[in-house]
């Protein structure tokens, strides 16, 4: 159990709570993902009428919009606990917490403009 | 990080760890690698189009399997941890790494055979 109290501690309570929420959930936006885009897509993978078409629908985009906040969530909250890991002290993790909201923010901007640009 | 390669440590939990970590950095760089590829939809259906023949060939896919096997690994342990962090399992969690390693093989060969085939 050494390695699970190092992430516990490293990350802090809510951290790792919030990265294992997210995790649970991953699970399944993953698997709904992947087996959308890989497996029930006509060659495996969709010609951008498709893509059009498959975002337009409601509630595929709201499932692809909760798997972009999630993800990066899940993944920047993971950098983070890599960070600490290696020993960033608490000065340094309050700058970095507010650095990777931003990144966060800023993909989660890119990628919803993008997916709008597509459906528009 | 030197603790994540030093060999001599051996134990199912710090190879879980290790797996759990270098598949998580693993999979944070392909999510922005992917992010920055989707890009290509803004240049419309010509752009998009000529990238998905492209993805649609064997070396693509052997690295879409790749990436299943990563993606597996990571959330079949990343359950196993949760689970652990809840204090649930913990009698057992070299077993249950050896079934999410186990699941995330059968799973991947299953994937492999699928993408392939379409």
């Amino acid at each position: 159990m050494e390695q699970m109290e190092q992430i516990k501690m490293g990350s802090g309570r809510w951290g790792w709570l919030l990265q294992a929420v997210s995790g649970i959930l991953l699970v399944v936006l993953v698997g709904l993902h992947w087996v959308a885009q890989h497996f029930l897509a006509a060659g495996g993978l969709r010609t951008y009428a498709d893509v059009a078409a498959y975002l337009r629908q409601p509630v595929i985009f709201g499932l692809e919009t909760a798997f972009l906040i999630v993800v990066t969530t899940h993944a920047l909250l993971g950098v983070r606990a890599i960070l600490l890991d290696l020993g960033l002290g608490p000065r340094a993790d309050h700058v970095l917490r507010w650095a990777l909201a931003l990144v966060g923010a800023a993909t989660v901007g890119y990628g919803l403009d993008l997916t709008l640009a597509v459906i528009r | 990080m030197k603790r994540w390669f030093d060999l001599r440590r051996r134990s199912a939990g710090l190879w879980a760890f290790r797996l759990h970590r270098l598949s998580g950095i693993g999979l944070v760089l392909y999510l922005y690698l992917h992010l920055a590829v989707l890009n290509q939809l803004r240049g419309g259906p010509g752009r998009w189009d000529a990238f998905v023949a492209l993805a649609r060939s064997p070396l693509f896919l052997a690295l879409d399997v790749i990436l299943l096997g990563g993606v597996l690994i990571h959330g079949l342990n990343g359950l196993r941890l949760t689970l652990l962090g809840f204090g649930r399992g913990l009698r057992w969690q070299k077993q249950l790494f050896w079934v999410a390693l186990t699941l995330s093989v059968v799973l991947m060969g299953w994937g492999a055979v699928a993408m392939f085939r379409r």
